[in-house]
């Protein structure tokens, strides 16, 4: 306990403060929209998270560093393939849409050193290097992985906005919640380093965001299919958390 | 169906208005042992002064039906309609004085009203919601002219000193600091609010006209987030009645009120979805929405979340935010009835105005939300 209360992840005295202190983008009616559509999308992830077994544990304070190895082992592929789909969505952008292409290939180059982070977490727990190099993909990675490399093969595949709104904010929620508990529970430090990279420069990530989608959000159409990638996403990322093979 | 008007409101919050520094000697220092989590939790809920319903040696100065009679009967004071024109009574609390039967009955005799219909609603906050909808659809449907709801609570029984005192094998008595069984002692206090509706508005003055009433349920996919019955210890699954006896059950800690904070995050982001997907239903819109009384005050949410319903078109301005929670405390399910009776009497709204109510539960996460249009005698 620092003191303060936090009630959904922040000190209450802070957020009292906070608010109404950034800045606030003008979106157009469509990236609105899509915007309330995908903050609903987030909270239901979020909410069904909750019972993924590993991730109750944590709520319970019966976390191990057991778990949190058998975590990592299976988080790695993702990671991994992640920077393969991100090139193909990156390739499959056409000239229309280079702003758009050029933020995604920014993105590849921070997701390549991910994986090398999070294999020195999984030494760093304990884990033999040669057990997560030599792991393949659980059902969940398998099935996500095939779904992003399927959409990323899309011509202009814009709703990979609804994919990065939750893999991002899942990004986050590792740093601002996720880490610190892990490490508290474990009793261990240098397990996290991997979650904690993600949480910096969030302000600057929310306020592209928030550019890109007012830019690609021109009519209903787009934004149903932002929402079908983002709920997919969704499913299929807790599916990987629930199907968590062992160490 | 016919149109439904709150057409006069009522409270009671016992006794002196008690300061943050004068909450322990009322609820008691559990063996004599100032608590280390007070203050911590006093400073985040920000409450100022609340009432409770016992005195400094912990004896029930007022109980909590007397306490619904006391709103009852303020809110009928106030009323066009004598108490025997009512039909029906609608009674919601966390726990009413006996475990059987039901509020309702009490509150009714307390009342003297004859051969009424009555309802009790039991959860925790949101009880107010579910025993108001309850009213507001007979009166709809044409059933009664008039219904008393009254919302009442009084936790002060459950978390007076010798509560914990008596539970030596609880996780209380086990660890050093037991934030989870803690929390809610320095967070809830007593009081009772009270709403009387008309399916005509008042003859003078101002009615707030129902206009929606809406509610989702979170249990299927969440574990149970604040509750009374159950130990709080892993893999025990008994509920305080699969004990032997009641004092065993009290010894474990089973009677004990409990709250799992790491959960908490989530009524307030439910909140902020049910809010979202009654704009996609059309009938949320916040643009045209006045006043905003939610049973949280606006410091209870994320900036981050609140920054993104702005993005989204359909933020809460800062100052459409009204609360007496800081003066009031945190009386659980009578806290909106509590806010909107002070509200009509102090903040002078005016015809026409919208009001967006939100009362979120985070028993096992329950969101319950109101629209209100404030009318003149007309009913426009």
């Amino acid at each position: 306990m620092d003191g303060d209360i936090a009630i959904d992840g922040v000190p209450v005295q802070k957020a009292a403060e906070a608010i109404g202190a950034n800045d606030v983008p003008e979106l157009g009616a469509h990236a609105q929209d899509a915007l309330r559509r995908l903050l609903r999308v987030w909270i239901g992830f979020e909410r069904d998270l909750v019972t993924v077994p590993l991730l109750r544990r944590l709520d319970l304070g019966t976390y191990t560093l057991a778990d949190h190895r058998r975590l990592l082992v299976n988080l790695r592929q993702q990671v991994v393939e992640g920077s393969r789909w991100i090139a193909r969505a990156a390739s499959s952008m056409d000239r229309d849409h280079s702003e758009l292409r050029s933020m995604i290939l920014r993105h590849a180059v921070d997701e390549h050193r991910d994986y090398t982070m999070l294999e020195q977490d999984f030494v760093n727990a304990g884990g033999e290097l040669e057990t997560i190099l030599n792991r393949g993909k659980n059902v969940g990675s398998e099935a996500f992985h095939a779904f992003m490399m399927q959409r990323a093969s899309q011509p202009n595949p814009v709703d990979m906005l609804g994919a990065m709104w939750i893999i991002e904010g899942l990004g986050e929620r590792m740093a601002t919640g996720w880490a610190m508990r892990m490490e508290e529970l474990c009793e261990r430090e240098g397990i996290t380093r991997f979650m904690t990279y993600h949480g910096a420069n969030d302000d600057d990530h929310m306020q592209r965001f928030y550019a890109m989608l007012d830019e690609v959000c021109t009519g209903s159409e787009v934004v149903e299919r932002i929402e079908m990638t983002a709920k997919v996403v969704a499913r299929l990322y807790r599916l990987q958390l629930e199907e968590m093979d062992d160490e | 169906m016919k149109p439904v008007y709150i057409t006069s409101t009522g409270w009671h919050l016992p006794g002196p208005a008690i300061t943050n520094d004068q909450v322990e000697s009322v609820l008691g220092a559990v063996n004599g042992q100032p608590s280390g989590l007070r203050t911590q939790i006093q400073k985040a809920n920000g409450i100022q002064t609340r009432h409770y319903g016992i005195d400094a040696n912990q004896r029930t100065t007022v109980s909590n039906t007397q306490m619904a009679v006391h709103a009852g009967q303020e809110c009928m004071d106030r009323a066009f309609r004598p108490i025997h024109q009512v039909g029906m009574l609608a009674v919601a609390s966390t726990q009413g004085d006996h475990p059987v039967p039901g509020l309702a009955s009490f509150v009714q005799a307390g009342l003297g009203m004859a051969e009424v219909e009555i309802l009790t609603a039991q959860s925790i906050c949101s009880s107010s919601m579910m025993a108001l909808k309850g009213a507001w659809l007979s009166l709809r449907c044409n059933e009664h002219e008039a219904a008393l709801v009254i919302a009442t609570e009084m936790p002060s029984r459950l978390l007076k000193r010798q509560r914990y005192e008596a539970a030596t094998e609880s996780t209380f008595a086990k660890k050093t600091v037991d934030f989870n069984t803690e929390f809610l002692r320095w967070m809830l206090s007593d009081g009772a609010g009270a709403l009387l509706l008309e399916t005509s508005p008042r003859p003078k003055g101002l009615s707030f006209r129902i206009d929606w009433m809406k509610g989702w349920s979170h249990a299927h996919a969440l574990p149970t987030c604040m509750s009374v019955g159950s130990s709080g210890k892993a893999d025990e699954e008994r509920t305080w009645q699969d004990y032997d006896t009641y004092a065993d059950a009290e010894r474990e800690g089973a009677l004990l009120l409990r709250q799992e904070v790491r959960l908490l995050d989530h009524i307030v982001r439910l909140g902020v979805d049910g809010y979202v997907r009654l704009v996609q239903e059309g009938l949320n819109v916040p643009s045209e929405v006045d006043h905003f009384l939610c049973h949280y005050s606006s410091h209870h949410f994320r900036p981050k979340i609140l920054d993104m319903l702005d993005a989204a078109g359909v933020g809460i301005p800062e100052e459409k935010w009204w609360t007496n929670l800081y003066s009031r405390g945190n009386t659980g399910a009578a806290s909106l009835f509590i806010m909107l009776d002070e509200f009509v009497r102090t903040q002078n709204p005016q015809v026409g105005e919208r009001i967006m109510c939100f009362v979120p539960e985070s028993g096992r996460f329950n969101t319950t939300y109101m629209h209100l249009t404030v009318v003149g005698n007309d009913g426009r």
